[in-house]
């Protein structure tokens, strides 16, 4: 299966950066489905996936912002107490090392959805499936 | 081929040279004793008078001029001419203080022109080229210096003046330019825009770039040689002595040839003022043997280099100097260490960082804070935020290294810091705020 792909972005410590990168993602048309900003006193990474992800890294980098793009995992839980708790557990028995995570709206009312940012994906996503957690693909993001 | 404008000049003898400079020094003591009341008053002063200078020998004799000498004497105190002689008038860039004002006749201003000619004729121009002069134009002498010398030259000339980059490229492509003079800021910014407007090399036939009025390094060049696909030369000048021409690099780019004929180089120890032996780095000092309107004798430059004489592969004879490593005004001292910007450009480039950056210098609860804000370079930039904080502590530990000192690196956003169309503002020093 294919993962999720996010799009981070270099920002800086300054008044009206975000503002910037907004109004380019709204003038073309891009809509953000999850977003997390990791800051330190000089500058912030902004990290988004989006329904576009081509067209989001087109437009930023055509302004000179410094853009990667990365593949990330996505999941989706129920929406009740112990569900991250049992994701962390899964990962933590597979000694899946985990850089980051940020939750975003669910598929219903009823779940909720996280980023999960590892350095083995694919090792991640294996132990993922076994544990039954549901991953969601780049094309599941757009359509939701 | 090696091509010279002035071959009998450009490899004349030192012994030749040496006579020369004597009876052309001689006589312009002489000139400024009788018509520069300022000056007189200086060797009066130190007991020295006209006829104590018969030779190069005797110049250590004379007073040093410096800046704030210009300053005292603003505007006319220096003139050694009647207006009514005078032709034309530069200006210094004033921005540490007070403008400076020189004067020109009109032989001057051939002589001046001339010096421009040699150096475009050594970074291999002819009648054949076209000449793209970004330069400022007006008070500032890189524009009217290397546009005289293009067309002593012959070629094409093209007064762009600097500024409005993406037209400078539509002419440099339209008319097919094949050198290009500015300063070395402006022409990688020329470079950089070239590639983001969607354009290579092959899509101009520059060849040549002449390139000065402000420090640049090596990597810098290399960086610039890349990027517009030419080989660069380095010319060097100051307003005081005429402007650019004083000195300029040949084919072999290993420091550039004084043009002695018109300018007696001496390298100082900026402390004492006593001279120095040849390859010992200090300050330039400058006198201008053939200058008629503002002759100035014994110009301290406070930039510090090393002078030369060994044999070029380009057959001058005209002694070298280096680039100059530093200015004694531009020196930081941060925490008693001194410290050069052009240190910090070569650390950067280096470490594959764009040479664009902007050093702060500030004074908290006694101690001196340096602030360097670098230009994160695109290529690596990573979402994790413990890579790009490492970015940081490598770039800081390199910058320690090379200058003995931690400064405080931030990483910002590609292209952010003001690219310049003339000299380049690297540094902002906030402790003189405070004083």
């Amino acid at each position: 299966m294919s993962n999720a792909k996010q799009i981070s972005v270099f920002v800086d410590n300054k008044p009206n950066q975000l503002t910037g990168i907004m109004a380019l993602l709204k003038k073309s048309g891009v809509n953000i489905r999850a977003l997390s900003l990791a800051d330190t006193t000089d500058f912030g990474i902004l990290r988004m996936v989006v329904n576009d992800t081509d067209k989001a890294a087109e437009a930023l980098k055509n302004a000179s912002y410094a853009v990667t793009v990365t593949e990330i995992i996505a999941i989706t839980i129920p929406d009740a107490p112990g569900q991250l708790s049992r994701v962390l557990d899964i990962l933590g028995a597979d000694s899946v090392n985990l850089e980051y995570l940020y939750a975003f709206t669910g598929a219903s009312d009823k779940s909720v959805s996280f980023v999960i940012r590892v350095d083995d994906n694919a090792s991640a996503s294996e132990a993922l499936t076994k544990g039954g957690i549901i991953q969601l693909t780049e094309q599941d993001i757009a359509e939701m | 081929m090696e091509k010279y404008w002035n071959e009998e000049i450009e490899t004349m003898s030192r012994e030749d040279m040496k006579k020369l400079q004597d009876e052309r020094l001689a006589a312009q003591v002489k000139h400024v004793y009788e018509n520069v009341k300022y000056y007189r008053d200086l060797m009066d002063e130190k007991g020295v008078k006209p006829e104590d200078v018969k030779s190069t020998d005797d110049l250590y004799k004379l007073p040093f001029l410096s800046k704030a000498d210009l300053r005292e004497a603003y505007p006319y105190g220096l003139l050694a001419k009647p207006l009514s002689d005078c032709v034309r008038i530069q200006s210094t860039s004033g921005t540490t203080g007070k403008r400076v004002v020189a004067f020109y006749t009109q032989n001057d201003i051939d002589i001046w022109e001339e010096c421009c000619a040699r150096a475009i004729v050594a970074a291999g121009g002819t009648n054949e080229d076209v000449c793209q002069v970004c330069y400022g134009y007006g008070l500032f002498t890189g524009g009217p210096g290397l546009n005289g010398g293009s067309h002593k030259v012959g070629c094409l000339t093209l007064p762009m003046s600097s500024g409005n980059t993406e037209r400078q490229i539509t002419f440099m492509r339209d008319l097919g330019s094949t050198i290009l003079c500015c300063t070395p800021s402006y022409a990688a910014y020329i470079g950089e825009t070239l590639h983001d407007m969607g354009y290579t090399t092959d899509d101009i036939k520059l060849k040549a770039g002449i390139f000065g009025a402000e420090p640049w390094t090596e990597e810098m060049r290399r960086s610039i040689e890349k990027s517009l696909g030419i080989k660069a030369y380095d010319i060097y000048g100051l307003t005081e002595t005429s402007g650019p021409g004083v000195s300029f690099e040949c084919s072999e780019q290993t420091g550039m040839h004084i043009n002695e004929d018109n300018f007696i180089p001496e390298i100082i120890d900026p402390e004492t003022g006593e001279v120095l032996p040849e390859g010992e780095v200090g300050e330039l000092v400058f006198t201008s043997i053939t200058k008629e309107a503002f002759p100035l004798l014994r110009y301290r430059t406070r930039d510090l280099c090393v002078l030369s004489r060994k044999k070029c592969s380009c057959g001058r004879t005209l002694i070298k100097m280096s680039k100059p490593m530093g200015r004694s005004d531009d020196m930081l001292i941060i925490r008693g260490v001194n410290v050069f910007p052009s240190q910090i450009e070569t650390v950067l480039i280096e470490q594959g960082y764009s040479p664009n950056y902007l050093i702060e210098v500030d004074r908290v609860n006694n101690t001196d804070t340096l602030d360097i804000s670098v230009e994160m370079n695109p290529e690596q930039f990573s979402d994790k935020m413990k890579d790009m904080q490492e970015q940081e502590k490598s770039l800081a530990l390199a910058i320690k290294t090379m200058l003995g000192i931690n400064p405080k690196v931030h990483l910002v956003s590609p292209k952010s810091i003001v690219r310049s169309e003339g000299k380049a503002v690297r540094v902002i020093d906030r402790r003189k705020l405070h004083d």
